[in-house]
């Protein structure tokens, strides 16, 4: 009898395992098949290339325009993801932490930039900041994708802050923290590698944004993924291949550190006994 | 929850937040729904003339069109993705996790640009269906393209939710049902797939709001005949410079939207209940 179900198991098993690493095939293919096209040659795209050769990352690395654009979209995505954390780190703890009238209202407010259709905001935004005169300018961009960003930051600190142990923020206030010092002190510390990966995926979250900048940017802040948008739509440049496979490098690199960071944390936590110490001390006090 | 805070520590925590969302999200929404209404007076003109456009019906059939067949494909390919997850053990799953999670974090361009490249004329797809002596199919600059693009990356959006669902079920149903004698064609249709609903209709709504927002896809990898809402709403903004116009799809698809997450969110209480 165990001997049929394992075998059963072990035959679904295999339909599951087989379907499945299609659609893994499926949703890695796209992403992955541009690496060795981009190492073929100009004349022609094709996977596999015949000839290897660096001639379309010369072409990149050769043209002032890619580059500018590249410069542009690292410097504007390093100061919304900032501008993102700086704002939205904050709230994601209160929200995680307190109840307060008009919670609600705030959380809907937080997450509204994941709810709204992207194409809407941008149309909103430009038409806004064509009354500001904020078309075309850096400022413009980088307020927009921080918002763009908030929703993201914020539920990912509120989940890390959830999972933290919340005595230890009892204890310290009853050893006459104030409250900006337990955030600081206690809070934060703890948070780091969730803080890190919040930042580092609001960041690729603006690096990559095209819809807001499409519709808000001007010749002088024309992003890469603007540059590339168009690019694609109107002459479809083999250059390309060499900027998807940088795109797709950057990805694969902010994917492999926040799952790092994650492991680390998961490690950290398994091998802290003071922690349930802390916590069981206080927990004891409080029932007392 | 034990945390107290001042009235003015709230507002250092959550001022620069709300801050930011009202300007930067708030009153652009605002300036779209007054920009609809006409600048100078109140007026439904736009509204009116909208649905007197066939420019804009055929861009609305078409983005319900490819919402609905988008979200149905990237269903039914996320699926086995779910299930294979659910069943591995917590070791493996977040490596394998990784491989929902890169294509997630790709630039849409990217994909895009790789498919045009891999299903183009004479790209990898149309070559091999030339190996084996069959006819090329154009499959960019059309619906095909546009549903490729579509579910790739729709997919991760339907695993995150199916896979927390199918996760949460108790194993011993499925057990119980072995013991019973069910084979397991039969505990996946009876026992799993049934359970899984409330997942999966969560991954079908989130599918369907997207899609119709969708403007990259549609732009790059459909043709003419494919253009959706989101294209028609760049169309009158940057080409046609009507704003009216243009401010009015953008109400209209806020609206569809809204009322889409509001049943998800229904959903999502509802199956809480069960």
């Amino acid at each position: 009898m165990t001997s049929k179900t394992s075998q059963r198991g072990f035959s679904r098993g295999w339909i599951v395992v087989g379907l499945a690493t299609l659609m893994y095939i499926y949703l890695l293919f796209p992403s992955l098949v541009i690496v060795p096209i981009s190492f073929g040659n100009r004349a022609e795209l094709v996977f596999p290339p015949r000839t290897f050769s660096l001639d379309l990352y010369r072409d990149y690395f050769g043209s002032a325009d890619w580059l500018t654009v590249t410069g542009r979209s690292i410097i504007y995505a390093a100061l919304a993801s900032s501008l993102a954390m700086v704002v939205a780190v904050p709230a994601g703890y209160v929200l995680a932490r307190t109840n307060f009238p008009g919670k609600r209202i705030l959380v809907m407010l937080v997450l509204g930039p994941m709810m709204v259709p992207v194409v809407v905001i941008s149309l909103g935004l430009y038409l806004y900041y064509l009354k500001l005169s904020l078309i075309g300018t850096a400022i413009g961009l980088v307020v927009a994708h921080a918002m763009y960003a908030t929703p993201f930051i914020v539920l990912t600190t509120a989940a890390g802050v959830e999972s933290l142990d919340e005595q230890l923020e009892r204890v310290a206030v009853i050893m006459g923290a104030n409250q900006s010092r337990v955030f600081s002190q206690v809070v934060l510390p703890q948070l780091v590698p969730t803080l890190i990966s919040a930042g580092l995926f609001a960041f690729l979250n603006s690096f990559d944004e095209v819809v807001i900048a499409w519709f808000i940017t001007g010749p002088s802040t024309t992003t890469l993924p603007v540059k590339m948008y168009s690019s694609i739509k109107w002459e479809t440049s083999p250059v390309l291949a060499a900027v998807a496979t940088i795109l797709t490098a950057v990805s694969i690199l902010v994917c492999l550190a926040a799952y790092a960071l994650k492991q680390a944390a998961l490690k950290r936590a398994e091998r802290k006994p003071c922690r349930t110490i802390a916590s069981g001390g206080a927990q004891s006090e409080s029932t007392n | 929850m034990a945390l107290q805070l001042s009235r003015r520590e709230l507002t250092v925590y959550l001022l620069p937040v709300a801050a930011l969302m009202v300007f930067a999200l708030i009153a652009p929404l605002l300036m779209i729904f007054w920009r609809s209404l006409g600048e100078t007076s109140v007026s439904l003109d736009a509204y009116i003339d909208l649905f007197k456009s066939r420019l804009f019906l055929r861009a609305s059939l078409t983005s319900f069109e490819i919402s609905i067949s988008s979200a149905i494909v990237s269903t039914i390919f996320a699926y086995p993705i779910a299930l294979h997850l659910s069943r591995l053990s917590d070791k493996w799953r977040p490596i394998f996790l990784i491989f929902v999670l890169l294509p997630f974090w790709t630039s849409i361009l990217v994909k895009s640009y790789s498919f045009i490249v891999v299903l183009g004329d004479s790209g990898l797809v149309n070559n091999a269906l030339v190996e084996f002596g069959l006819p090329k199919v154009p499959m960019i600059f059309n619906r095909i393209g546009v549903l490729v693009g579509m579910s790739s990356f729709q997919i991760p959006f339907v695993v995150f939710p199916l896979l927390s669902n199918l996760l949460a079920q108790d194993p011993n149903l499925r057990r119980m049902a072995a013991v019973m004698g069910a084979a397991d064609v039969r505990i996946f249709w009876q026992i799993t797939l049934p359970l899984s609903l409330p997942g999966l209709l969560a991954g079908v709504v989130m599918c369907l709001v997207m899609a119709m927002g969708s403007f990259v896809t549609p732009a790059l990898l459909g043709g003419r005949q494919d253009m959706m809402v989101a294209n028609l709403i760049d169309f009158y903004t940057r080409e046609a410079l009507d704003w009216a116009s243009a401010s009015a799809i953008a109400v209209v698809l806020f609206a569809v939207s809204a009322t889409m997450l509001w049943v998800l969110s229904r959903v999502r209480r509802d199956s809480g209940l069960i």
